[in-house]
């Protein structure tokens, strides 16, 4: 058995060359307490149904496709706000299944590179510590030129690849619906669907009084863009509040309140105001309210955007309509994590916000229930838990074609396609369920369709537990994902099969190069032999002697 | 009486103070941290602590628990986590909502199931008795989402007669209470939530009516009645009716503060923004303001609702003698 295990490991030394040295080795001296015993059950953590249907389907037939190995697995259906903490807080899982939801500013690579792969990323609770990603995360934050930016991105994926630090199971479609006898006009946007800012604007409405009727399952939480850090907020917020730049329907970044953005060297950059901005009430725009917008949020620590202004080393009005922004090291994120995000706040309102707010001592526990922007809509009410209203702001520089928005929440998605169908919603502005989509395309005056999606549906693994410290063992796993059966069954076929973190769909970022792995049962056992493990008369999976 | 009601308000006051208590503690064991659920797991170690102090949450236990009992005290019940709302303007807002919905259903539930009550016992093992019973337990055993789905599928869906849900169409948000009832689409989208709620409970006024019913039947004194030959009408209602109507009384006290709570399934269906969606969504996502808010106005409710159960039982039955020790 020893002999098997040395030729194993001197095969698979010279299969996966010296850039798989240090994790080669790994199943003879991380496990050498294991050694030959049955490989431990583990499970595959996933939030329930009722929050999200697609995900314990995903999960049972991971699991059960883990018998393919020999190796038991079970499944372990949760609360998603339960989950997420045994995730992030506890680090008390073994493989997880999540999506991770194609935002606008995920856009840009840091979030699926740097945030989740270097050892100090934010979202890295998973224990994952490679020194060439840790080095290609650092190299594009800093790398300002964009083409080189972009070779070090797909760099990084084909490495993460080849070390399977995680599995991308599939790329979802943003499944959305709309009565096509309304609304014309509508602008998809990569990840976001139908239900993107673009459409906001340019949609028109053919009939009654002009409002779009835009459906949503989830209720929105909060209108203050301070303390606001989940993007169903965002999405609301932008249609009030005026952004810096915009990230346009193709991803790219487009000016926006801002003119122009000069970048002037890599850690400086200026910002020239449009002129003739005006705030709802009335009020001009400013460049001193721009300055005023970023001292306020780093002077409450403003959590979205806290990370991106701890960076800022000055900045200053250098102009009657330009400010210089000053960096303590260069960072490329900066466009989309913090210009084509921050929202413009008129000083005259915000300065005395919370001093003059009575029983409100910081700026996070300030509701912010009439909000006042300049954005190419006014707010007009919140009546919470059912819905938003607002209406075309005529004056902006981009005005909408449509009288207005009104955002709906509904119960379920069940009830949502149901308005649709009856004509009391005209569209979805995230995702709806794709059984219901395939229904609702069926119906006369109804679009049901799938949109591209920078966003993916992940198996993550805990790189710090039992087999999946080793990349073989993970590979295994990532050969025996049935990803074809997922994406026609469980996602009724609005789904791409996952390969690299980047998606497809973003297409500027997306290594083409890094290709999905087919489901291959034998090949992953032949994997695993290669590596050392072997399998006891019943067929379970055994560590390497 | 006096002395027996204000017995019995220290009594109710004791209970809301150990529900309070109750809760403080029951919603900071839940497993998972408030920060966790409003803010992304992506934001750094400071940003969770900075959230931590605009919460309150950096204080000792202990000091967050006199905080939250002054508060209640002075009907100072914070502001939402999640929204940073008032949490007594969120609730007050949301309680109407349901308190709507679940008037119409109570109503519906009380006056048919306690009519067919009384007459499924007066006509005992009629058609209408035992017909009236099986339906009554069928309905009873369907979850409400199954008959709500049905009835949204079949009148909403598929014939189109009922809007889909909602309390008002889209952007023509009511301006009031007033302004809200004289709307004629508000009535319409009350309608099916109102059966589906009426449905679920009506079998147990009507059981009880009908078993209580069948007992008074049985006495003298209804025999008495018939002997003096009074209508049969005058019988079934004045006399045997009323003295039945104890136990429903008691019933449906705790029912409609379990109702008031327990329409989760049906807001939801419905798409009805209620206190039961709000219970589920402030004590999923830790925000422990507007659950300890939500739960304890259900239980004072519940509380309330005995304590006056207990008062009208001594109107309904001259019988009941009242004492300084309690009820006799």
């Amino acid at each position: 058995m020893k002999e098997h295990s040395d030729l194993s490991r001197r095969k698979f030394i010279k299969k996966t060359g010296a850039a798989g040295l240090a994790v080669s080795i790994a199943p003879i001296s991380i496990f050498s307490h294991a050694a030959g015993k049955p490989v431990e059950e583990m499970s595959v953590l996933t939030a329930n149904a009722s929050f999200d249907p697609v995900r314990p389907e995903m999960g049972r037939l991971i699991t059960q496709a883990c018998k393919g190995i020999g190796w038991d697995v079970k499944l372990a259906a949760e609360d998603y706000n339960l989950g997420i903490g045994k995730v992030f807080k506890e680090k008390d899982f073994d493989m997880f299944i999540v999506r991770w939801t194609g935002r606008a500013n995920r856009i840009d690579p840091e979030t699926f590179i740097y945030m989740q792969h270097h050892k100090d990323g934010n979202y890295n609770k998973w224990g994952y510590d490679n020194p060439k990603i840790n080095e290609l995360a650092e190299a594009q934050q800093i790398e300002m030129d964009v083409e080189k930016r972009r070779t070090i991105v797909h760099e990084a994926q084909q490495v993460l690849f080849d070390d399977v630090a995680r599995s991308p199971i599939v790329y979802p479609s943003m499944t959305n619906a709309y009565r096509e006898d309304r609304l014309d006009g509508l602008v998809p946007m990569v990840g976001e669907g139908i239900g993107s800012f673009w459409s906001d604007l340019s949609v028109s409405v053919k009939s009654g009084d002009g409002y779009v009727r835009t459906g949503q399952t989830s209720p929105l939480k909060n209108l203050n863009p301070i303390s606001a850090t989940d993007s169903n907020e965002f999405k609301e917020l932008r249609m009030m509040y005026d952004r810096l730049v915009q990230i346009a329907p193709d991803g790219s970044i487009t000016p926006w309140a801002a003119k122009a953005i000069n970048v002037v060297d890599d850690k400086t950059v200026d910002i020239v105001l449009r002129d003739g901005m005006k705030f709802h009430d009335g009020k001009p725009v400013t460049i001193e309210d721009i300055k005023f917008t970023f001292d306020y949020h780093k002077q409450w620590k403003a959590p979205f955007f806290i990370s991106s202004l701890e960076k800022f080393e000055s900045i200053e009005i250098n102009g009657a309509n330009s400010l210089r922004i000053k960096l303590s090291a260069p960072h490329a994120p900066l466009m989309v994590n913090f210009l084509a995000s921050i929202f413009i706040l008129p000083m005259h309102i915000w300065k005395d916000i919370p001093e003059k707010v009575a029983d409100v001592d910081d700026v996070l526990n300030f509701a912010n229930e009439k909000p006042v922007g300049s954005g190419p809509f006014r707010f007009d009410y919140w009546d919470r838990g059912k819905e938003l209203k607002v209406s075309a702001n005529t004056g902006h520089f981009n005005a909408p074609k449509c009288a207005g928005i009104i955002r709906v929440t509904y119960g379920s998605h069940d009830a949502m396609a149901a308005a649709i169908e009856a004509g009391e919603c005209d569209r979805t502005r995230y995702i709806l369920k794709p059984a219901l989509v395939q229904d609702l395309d069926k119906i006369n005056g109804v679009v049901g369709k799938g949109y591209p999606s920078h966003g993916f549906y992940d198996l993550g693994y805990n790189h710090l537990r039992g087999p999946l410290k080793d990349r073989a063992f993970r590979e295994a796993i990532d050969l025996i994902i049935p990803r074809d059966l997922i994406r026609d069954i469980v996602m009724s076929g609005f789904a791409e099969n996952g390969g690299s973190v980047i998606a497809p769909a973003n297409e500027y970022w997306h290594n083409p190069a890094v290709k999905s792995n087919a489901q291959n049962v034998k090949k992953a056992r032949d994997v695993l032999a290669a590596a050392g493990y072997s399998w006891d008369s019943d067929d379970k999976l055994l560590y390497p002697a | 009486m006096l002395d027996y009601t204000l017995r019995r308000l220290v009594y109710t006051l004791i209970t809301m103070f150990a529900v309070a208590s109750i809760l403080f503690v029951l919603f900071r064991m839940l497993p998972g941290e408030p920060t966790m659920q409003v803010i992304s797991p992506a934001m750094d170690a400071a940003v969770q602590e900075r959230m931590k102090e605009a919460f309150g949450l950096n204080e000792p236990l202990w000091k967050q628990y006199f905080i939250y009992l002054k508060n209640l005290v002075t009907l100072e019940w914070g502001r939402s986590f999640v929204s940073a709302q008032e949490v007594t303007d969120i609730l007050s807002y949301r309680f109407w909502n349901t308190l709507l919905l679940m008037a119409a259903g109570m109503c519906l539930t009380l006056v048919l199931g306690i009519g067919l009550g009384i007459v499924m016992a007066w006509r005992r093992n009629s058609a209408l008795d035992i017909g009236g019973t099986v339906v009554g337990l069928v309905f009873q055993a369907t979850p409400p989402f199954i008959t709500g789905l049905l009835l949204l599928i079949v009148l909403s869906y598929r014939l189109g007669i009922f809007p889909t849900g909602g309390m008002y169409p889209p952007g023509q948000r009511p301006d009031g209470l007033f302004d809200l009832l004289m709307m004629p689409a508000f009535w319409e989208r009350i309608v099916l939530p109102t059966i589906t709620v009426g449905a679920y409970y009506i079998s147990t006024p009507m059981l009880i009516m009908r078993d209580s019913m069948l007992e008074v039947l049985g006495s003298d004194f209804i025999e008495l009645a018939k002997a003096k030959g009074l209508k049969p009408r005058v019988v079934m209602l004045r006399h045997a009716a009323r003295n039945a109507l104890l136990g429903v009384v008691t019933i449906s006290g705790i029912m409609i503060g379990f109702a008031v709570g327990g329409q989760v399934v049906v807001e939801s269906l419905f798409s009805w923004p209620g206190m039961g969606q709000l219970m589920v969504e402030s004590a999923a996502s830790h925000d422990y303001p507007v659950a300890q808010g939500t739960f304890l106005m259900l239980a004072m409710l519940v509380i309330s609702l005995n304590f006056f159960t207990d008062i009208l039982y001594c109107y309904l039955d001259p019988r009941i003698k009242i004492t300084a020790a309690g009820m006799n």
